[in-house]
């Protein structure tokens, strides 16, 4: 049968047209990360300077630094994957190992899931709920808590999908050796799986630190140097927000200068585990 | 060392295995000599390689597996034991198709299970990886790479040290699953002979695929076909002048 | 070697035969000489309480969004008795009359997470489908690579963003081409009226699209990625071309997957705060006009909450939560079913 040129030809063209559709849509998403990441270089560095990390917010119209928004976001990240790396270590080698198969563990699972994808604004909510209010005040700790629960599926998923990775015929060996099951899970599941769980956990703190909204009714801010976690306390996101949507020159470049730290922190982030993930995988 | 008068280490009675709904072993009946490499062979799927994960309990992993019968090892059945598994599986070891390092040193590998059951000094464990790498005849290849992973080595290299580390705990029974089907002749050929090395200390059952190995590394052999035992005799025997007209036709090639 | 029946839990720490404990016997002569008697590993004991410590940790999961339903079912109980049903319908926003309605703010989450999905969901079935069939395979990995981080960038960032480029070149380029193109247009030209002030539901949505684009593009992606090899060669085998191929095997074949892919943006997209708290506008009103201003639930709730005085206000607020909270899991349920029906977990 002799292909009709024609529809050959229209075929082709029309092929032409998506295909440079599909082209320039990802030449859109990749531009889109190029201008957002020119614009904060630009913007950010010329707000940087050695002055960011060692003077405290001004107010406005005076210069200064972001030293106590940057202590805060430390701080409370630290004690946000203090707790959530070990309860989410634990969870996702439950549902890898005892868990599989069972109600708990599917149901668990599927809730983790959506947690993982839930507006962390509502997280915010929670916690005002549960300790903001009872307590009468807004804190540092709440907001730990806050970002530790948005850490916490990061770090249950990735921990699942990497204690299941390890094939049973390893599990089985140590059983047969007279191994106890959980040091079985302990000794050898997650020393083989520690890359994919290490870089769970620096996912989780990506995903952490840029995290606003959740610490808008929580931690709230604080304009001066605190380390007091039982206070109000500064932090690198809320006081970006703070700053960027005032009309003062000043304050806004100091939030560009912080707008860069953060994506900086989180891009080297990012990669690092990337970096991990495809260097540890035997 | 506990086999009763007759050296028989381990007493399989009326074995029934379920996969599920599967019945996958039927009614097994044999006696395991102690101090004697005993071969189970047979056709895919017939069976052999459930029995053998039966001996350590290996299916207690695994939903919807069960056994009944009794398989009596020093005077107790293991089927129905009470107490701590793990004590079971100290005594039987096993060794996989599939080399199985753990992810550690060489070292670690071997002292790994000798620590579940042993607080034993410095030097007192290196003579026991020293003696266990011995004993699976690959000391002189890793004596000077102890401390590298375990994974850095060759297939072959890989199973004499899974060999070493089932051996380390002093096992009463050694199980061995099909342990040369992964790897290379030359391997091939070491195992063989660390098998029959090995039966002077152990209770040795191997299953394997292979029959030239069984005719040459086995005592006694058991043909296996779609779960029953068939025919159970010396080596010699199953072999030369197998009684059953199945067994004749498997060692002879005609079919499997 | 036989098959074995693989991967489910092993029920030995949970069954009967395991975990009665026999006290451990004094071994025999200890030393590498070997052993005899009873052999008990060492921490065998421990077992039942490390299967404990496991599973309760994942029933904090469990009880966290439970918690999480509480307080907000809880919290929103007095502006819910109050207003009643009327809280849904009602666009006023009076904290002086202590006047609430969810109205506006609903309003502007549907608006602006619709044109995200509108401008969002195509470009990232695009980028998806141009990583997966026609990108040169040493690009690949690094293009790839390029849209997950658009990804990982804080939210707050688009905001910024958004508000200090992107509004701006809205308003001096794009809006006043619109409304001279587009406005006199009978019914569409209604959408796009109104001073280009540059912030507005319409940059907004924009911008929400933009951020929506990475999700449903990598996980797409991974969907695409479970195509069977076999399908793709028997397509292109009979001559068919990339887009034909697309068109007709791939996207049928993974349209589930790409459903749930989608789903999960829009679940984002709606509950997004920061990106949206900085250019909507923050005015509690519906308007015809995408141009005009507007407020969305989670940029009312970042920009009134430390500020709200009285508890019918902190209720309504906390009752806007909870729609929000309503709609988000009902979207991201309906996604993970989705997914799942097709075996594709994604983490995102």
């Amino acid at each position: 049968m002799k292909p009709d040129d024609r529809l050959l030809a229209r075929r082709k063209a029309v092929n032409g047209l998506m295909m440079s559709l599909c082209v320039a849509a990802a030449v859109i998403a990749v531009g889109a990360l190029a201008l957002i990441l020119a614009k904060l270089v630009v913007a950010g560095t010329v707000a940087l300077s050695p002055a960011i990390f060692t003077l405290m917010t001004p107010p406005p119209g005076s210069s200064g630094g972001l030293l106590n928004p940057i202590l805060g976001s430390l701080l409370m990240t630290l004690v946000a994957i203090a707790f959530a790396a070990p309860v989410g270590v634990l969870a996702g080698t439950y549902l890898a190992e005892y868990g599989r198969g069972t109600t708990l563990g599917n149901g668990v699972r599927f809730l983790n899931d959506t947690l993982l994808s839930a507006p962390s604004i509502i997280i915010g909510l929670f916690i005002y709920g549960v300790m903001v209010l009872p307590q009468g005040h807004f804190s540092g700790w709440a907001g730990a808590f806050a970002l530790a629960l948005i850490a916490l599926p990061v770090i249950v998923r990735t921990t699942e999908d990497m204690v299941g990775l390890i094939p049973d015929s390893l599990r089985e060996a140590a059983v047969a050796l007279g191994c106890p099951y959980w040091r079985v899970i302990v000794s050898i599941g997650w020393r083989s799986a520690r890359p994919g769980i290490l870089t769970g956990i620096l996912l989780a703190v990506a995903r952490v630190s840029g995290e606003t909204a959740p610490l808008l009714f929580t931690s709230l801010n604080n304009q001066f140097m605190s380390t007091n976690m039982n206070a109000p306390i500064a932090s690198l996101p809320v006081v970006i927000f703070q700053f960027a949507m005032s009309p003062y020159q000043d304050w806004q470049s100091l939030a560009w200068a912080g707008a860069l730290l953060i994506t900086a922190c989180v891009l080297v982030l990012n990669i690092t585990a990337r970096v991990i993930t495809s260097r540890g995988v035997q | 060392m506990n086999a009763d008068q007759n050296g028989i280490k381990l007493s399989i009675r009326n074995l029934e295995f379920f996969y599920g709904n599967i019945r996958a072993l039927k009614g097994i009946n044999m006696d395991v000599a102690d101090n004697r490499v005993t071969a189970l062979i047979g056709p895919s799927g017939c069976g052999k390689s459930t029995l053998l994960r039966v001996l350590n309990r290996m299916y207690g992993l695994y939903h919807g597996q069960r056994a009944t019968g009794e398989v009596i090892l020093d005077g107790k059945d293991i089927l129905t034991m009470r107490g701590d598994i793990n004590t079971l599986r100290a005594k039987v070891g096993m060794v996989f198709q599939k080399p199985t390092p753990f992810p550690m040193s060489i070292y670690e590998n071997i002292a790994f299970p000798v620590r579940l059951y042993q607080r034993l000094g410095r030097r007192e464990m290196d003579e026991v990886v020293e003696t266990s790498l011995r004993r699976a005849a690959i000391w002189d290849e890793v004596k000077d790479s102890l401390r590298q992973s375990g994974l850095s080595l060759s297939g072959g290299q890989q199973q004499r040290v899974c060999i070493a580390r089932a051996i380390a705990t002093r096992p009463e029974v050694l199980l061995l699953d099909e342990p040369a089907s992964a790897l290379d002749p030359i391997s091939t050929d070491l195992i063989d002979e660390l098998v029959r090395e090995l039966s002077k200390d152990f209770c040795v059952l191997i299953v394997t695929h292979n029959l030239q190995q069984a005719s040459r590394v086995s005592d006694r052999t058991a043909f296996m076909y779609l779960g029953e035992l068939i025919e159970y005799d010396t080596t010699e025997n199953i072999f030369i002048r197998p009684a059953n007209e199945r067994t004749q036709n498997y060692v002879m090639g005609r079919f499997g | 070697m036989e098959a074995v029946n693989p991967k489910t839990i092993p029920p030995e720490a949970n069954g009967p035969d395991t975990v009665v404990m026999t006290v451990p016997a004094p071994s025999g002569p200890s030393g590498p000489s070997g052993w005899s008697g009873e052999l008990v590993p060492k921490g065998a004991a421990f077992e039942p309480a490390f299967v404990w410590l496991t599973r309760s940790a994942a029933i904090l999961v469990l009880l966290v969004l439970a918690g999480i339903c509480a307080v907000l079912l809880i919290a929103s109980l007095p502006a819910l008795k109050k207003f009643g049903p009327y809280f849904l319908t009602s666009s006023a926003w009076n904290p002086v009359t202590e006047n609430f309605g969810a109205l506006a703010p609903v309003y502007g989450t549907l608006v602006t997470s619709a044109i995200a999905m509108l401008i969002g969901v195509p470009l990232a079935l695009g980028a998806a489908l141009f990583l997966t069939e026609l990108c040169p395979h040493r690009l690949r990995a690094t293009l790839a690579t390029a849209i997950d981080l658009l990804a990982a960038v804080p939210s707050i960032i688009y905001g910024m963003w958004g508000l200090f480029v992107f509004a701006p070149f809205m308003s001096t380029y794009v809006q006043p081409a619109i409304t001279e193109y587009v406005g006199p247009i009978p019914v569409v030209g209604a959408l796009f009226t109104g001073a280009p002030y540059g912030i507005g539901m319409l940059t907004a949505g924009l911008i929400l699209g933009l951020m929506v684009l990475p999700f449903v593009a990598a996980v797409s992606r991974q969907v695409f990625a479970t195509m069977p090899p076999v399908l793709r060669e028997a397509a292109y085998g009979v001559g068919a071309t990339p887009w034909e191929y697309c068109r007709r095997v791939l996207i049928p074949y993974a349209r589930s997957g790409v459903t749930g892919a989608v789903m999960l943006g829009l679940g984002r997209a709606l509950g997004e705060t920061m990106a949206v708290t900085f250019i909507i506008g923050n005015a509690h009103r519906i308007s015809v006009s995408l141009f005009m201003p507007g407020t969305t639930i989670s940029a009312t709730l970042a920009n009134e909450f430390t500020e709200a005085v009285g508890d019918v206000y902190l209720s309504s607020l906390l009752a806007l939560g909870l729609i929000l909270f309503c709609i988000t899991f009902a979207v991201l349920f309906a996604a993970r079913f989705m997914l799942s029906r097709i075996g594709a977990r994604v983490a995102v």
